[in-house]
């Protein structure tokens, strides 16, 4: 086997293993974002209950409507 | 090191990356063609190979026109240098005023090294801000010791209401006094010449905003050197070239600043995706504004040591760079500015058909090793990816002045650090196509600053 077809397999076996660590990895990141405290039980420095933030996510008609010039 | 070492090394590396290329090809052309014939037999084989020929063309064009532009920038960058100082170089006096505004939400371990190193900035006339965006942690109680002891710099905590980092970021931008806005992250150092070296691109009225060089700290296991090299071949290198066209497409969340009225001109941080900093750079370009980028400036982060730490970081900005993109393609379609759909599109070839394309190209080259018997591709594959990396990676060395031991890591670059994120970036993807619910996903500090 000359060199280049022996880093070529070298190569191929590092690929799918690479491949299959970043599955696996993504996974775990999944996983342990599911299992994370519930953010209401966490304390406050102003004493107040800890709602969680979510995204108000843009929609262009949402969007129009807001900006759309007040009727005479 | 000193530049001729760096140099001679940075040219060594790209003689050996083109060295390598032409010596294995000529080794082996003959097998390669009795490969590709194989591929042409089979028509959806064949399809696939034809794309990732093309896609290869691209990403070479995409390393060439970004090295090109950025040694432009370089050059027009210099020469400016050695023009006269204008009236705010000459005189400290007539400098204006910047405020700079940290959005800090649980910083306590890194902050108050963030706001010594403040302290530590050459600049007369500047104030800081710390937004408490209603922490859980100590931020507020050490942001205000810090501020206790300052006895030369006016430091002002303000505590607010958890509302996230926009909400931050524009409660700052309405208490602030100066005229020019420096955004920073509480995890984040900036050099001593920052606030000089940024304030004087605003002798042109066209500049709106200025983004800074963001660096990595904790280059302590190959996780970070890796990313160090990455922020300095990808991020750096691109906003070099942007800035050579006036169009950066993300002022850093670390380090940006701004024309105070430019600010409220958009209508400060839209806090309606995910990538708030992406988002507010399209809304200044859209608006006619130039955006600089200032290479010395520099912004020293802290950067996830852990792989999860770190796909849950790419994959927020993943999520939040397809959110602005999907935002802005009407503004885009609307032609509100020149340049905006030019780096929308660039934005979506970086953030989703580069990635996409890369894991189609390893599945492709694995199932045709395996089936075929044919694992030569593959290696040529990766041969022609690592040698436009080494060159990149040797030329930003010698640009940014980095370590050239980060060239050595282009090796390994595209063989395990790029396939790692490309799958989380692509399941990103998945996700916002699927409108997935997510959070913010706050890393947490390690006080490594």
């Amino acid at each position: 086997m000359d060199l280049i077809s022996l880093l070529s397999t070298v190569l191929l076996v590092t690929t799918i293993g690479t491949l299959v660590v970043a599955i696996a990895a993504h996974l775990a990141f999944r996983l342990r974002d599911k299992r994370r405290p519930d953010r209401t039980a966490l304390p406050r420095q102003d004493g107040g209950s800890l709602e969680p933030i979510f995204l108000e996510r843009y929609s262009p008609a949402a969007a129009a409507v807001a900006t759309a010039p007040a009727g005479p | 090191m000193k530049a001729p070492t760096r140099l001679a090394l940075a040219l060594l590396a790209i003689g050996a990356a083109l060295g390598m290329t032409v010596y294995s090809f000529n080794m082996l052309r003959g097998q390669v063609l009795d490969s590709i014939g194989i591929l042409l037999e089979d028509s959806f084989l064949a399809a696939v190979s034809v794309y990732l020929l093309f896609f290869l063309t691209l990403l070479i064009v995409r390393y060439a026109v970004l090295i090109l532009y950025s040694f432009l920038e370089h050059m027009e960058s210099m020469f400016k240098r050695h023009k006269p100082p204008t009236l705010a170089e000459r005189d400290d006096v007539s400098l204006p005023m910047v405020t700079v505004v940290i959005p800090a939400y649980n910083e306590g371990p890194v902050i108050q090294a963030a706001l010594r190193a403040l302290l530590q900035l050459d600049y007369p006339n500047f104030e800081v801000l710390v937004v408490d965006d209603g922490s859980t942690d100590d931020t507020y109680a050490k942001a205000s010791a810090i501020a206790l002891e300052s006895r030369h710099l006016s430091i002002r905590v303000i505590h607010k209401k958890n509302a996230g980092k926009a909400e931050a970021l524009n409660e700052g931008m309405a208490q602030a006094r100066g005229e020019f806005v420096l955004n920073m992250d509480g995890d984040t150092k900036l050099s001593r010449n920052t606030l000089r070296a940024c304030v004087r691109h605003f002798d042109d009225p066209q500049v709106g905003a200025v983004a800074g060089n963001v660096k990595i700290l904790n280059r302590e296991n190959l996780l970070t050197r890796m990313q160090a090299l990455e922020y300095v071949e990808g991020l750096a290198l691109s906003r070099k070239a942007q800035s050579f066209m006036r169009v950066i497409n993300i002022i850093p969340g670390p380090l940006g600043m701004f024309r105070k009225s430019v600010l409220q001109q958009v209508g400060g941080y839209p806090n309606d995706t995910f990538a708030e900093d992406c988002d507010m750079t399209l809304n200044v370009l859209v608006k006619g504004w130039h955006i600089i980028y200032e290479p010395t400036a520099i912004a020293w982060v802290e950067t996830p040591s852990g792989l999860l730490d770190l796909l849950k970081q790419r994959y927020r900005w993943t999520r939040g760079i397809l959110q602005t993109c999907c935002k802005h393609r009407v503004a885009a379609k609307a032609g509100a500015a020149k340049a905006t759909p030019l780096i929308i599109w660039y934005m979506i070839f970086e953030g989703i058909i580069w990635p996409l394309s890369n894991v189609l190209a390893s599945a492709f080259f694995i199932f045709i090793a395996l089936k075929y018997g044919i694992a030569i591709l593959l290696f040529y594959w990766w041969l022609q990816l690592t040698a436009l990396d080494l060159v990149a990676a040797a030329y930003c060395v010698i640009l940014e002045e980095e370590e050239p031991s980060l060239i050595l890591y282009s090796f390994g670059f595209r063989l395990f650090y790029i396939p790692i994120l490309d799958v989380a970036k692509v399941f990103a993807s998945i996700d916002e196509w699927r409108v997935s619910p997510m959070n913010w996903g706050k890393l947490k500090r390690e006080g490594k600053l």
